[in-house]
């Protein structure tokens, strides 16, 4: 008879303390919760100006030249590709993505190393379309298998010219 | 009495074993999806979307980020038309070429703790309306403090708008 009522004992262990912490840490965890979209970083090497080496051995370096034009409210005016105007729509990217292909010839050319592109984006162009112009210079989402085709990974930028510091 | 006593203890012990599985699952996932990383990213910063940006495979180690944005309301509109650095050298909105000082300070930070400015990433975590001049100056102040690699955030989307 003891023997019986202590099994019974050992069955109804209490759950109550457990499941109050179980609780409090499900509401904690729920809320604290911060859902954030993943986010990517394009990489640019940008030394000092006057440090990079005038060594006039070797051949200067070839540089494509993208400008970026802005309207004066800050959206995309024409994307040009040297002075070869591209349009002014978000097929403009594209279109440069396929200029750069071409430049390049094939996406794991080695002479790709050794090509820069220099972007010369108006003073208050909206910065999405330089990261759209970064974007369509470094490269293009293979649709099937979602990698990175990278073209040309050097990126240079035109220093800023204010216009207002200049007027 | 008998009926008594199986019908009371028929109330007491509720089988708690299934919702205890459930909850545990539930406390797991949430751990799991919960990211415990202090990131410096500030929301007040609309970041552009670009279908190239892929989050990186190896974390940086010397990382400073620079949110620059503006301040909106509920409805994203601007409440002022200059942009902001956010959260920056102790002060929580400053204009982004005021922050030379600043950038200064921690490039004699890293100095102090013996890491060379050069190998710290500066992350220019920028507003998609930000003017791109802004941006540019606000990195030459970077580069004149010392640093030199650069990384610009955008979105990862999977069309690319």
């Amino acid at each position: 008879m003891a023997r019986q009522r202590k099994e019974q004992e050992k069955l109804e262990t209490n759950m109550s303390a457990m499941i109050d912490v179980v609780f409090q840490l499900l509401i904690f965890f729920m809320l604290t919760l911060k859902l954030i979209e993943p986010e990517g970083d394009f990489n640019i090497n940008m030394p000092a100006m006057g440090q990079a080496p005038q060594d006039s051995s070797e051949p200067p370096p070839l540089d494509t030249k993208v400008k970026l034009r802005a309207n004066a409210d800050g959206t995309l005016a024409g994307v040009f590709l040297g002075s070869r105007p591209l349009g002014n729509d978000s097929d403009a990217f594209k279109r440069l993505n396929i200029e750069i292909l071409r430049l390049i010839g094939s996406p794991d050319n080695p002479l790709a190393e050794d090509m820069a592109v220099e972007i010369d984006a108006d003073y208050n162009l909206h910065f999405r379309h330089v990261i759209s112009a970064v974007g369509a210079c470094t490269g293009r989402l293979d649709p099937r298998t979602q990698r990175i085709v990278k073209y040309i990974k050097n990126i240079k930028f035109k220093p800023p010219q204010n216009p207002a510091a200049a007027g | 009495m008998a009926k008594e006593r199986s019908s009371s203890a028929g109330e007491i012990d509720v089988d708690m074993t299934p919702m205890i599985d459930i909850v545990f699952q539930l406390i797991a996932f949430f751990m799991v999806i919960n990211n415990f990383e202090q990131t410096q990213a500030d929301e007040r910063v609309k970041l552009p979307r670009d279908a190239l940006a892929k989050p990186p495979e190896v974390k940086v180690e010397h990382e400073i980020t620079l949110n620059i944005g503006y301040l909106r309301d509920q409805q994203g509109e601007r409440t002022n038309p200059d942009p902001f650095l956010f959260n920056f050298g102790g002060e929580d909105m400053i204009p982004p070429l005021n922050s030379s000082k600043a950038l200064e300070q921690e490039a004699r930070l890293y100095n102090n703790r013996e890491v060379d400015p050069k190998d710290v990433t500066i992350k220019v975590r920028a507003d998609a309306e930000v003017p791109t001049g802004v941006v540019q100056e606000l990195i030459k102040l970077a580069q004149d403090a010392g640093f030199e690699k650069f990384a610009m955030s955008a979105m990862s989307t999977s069309d690319g708008q």
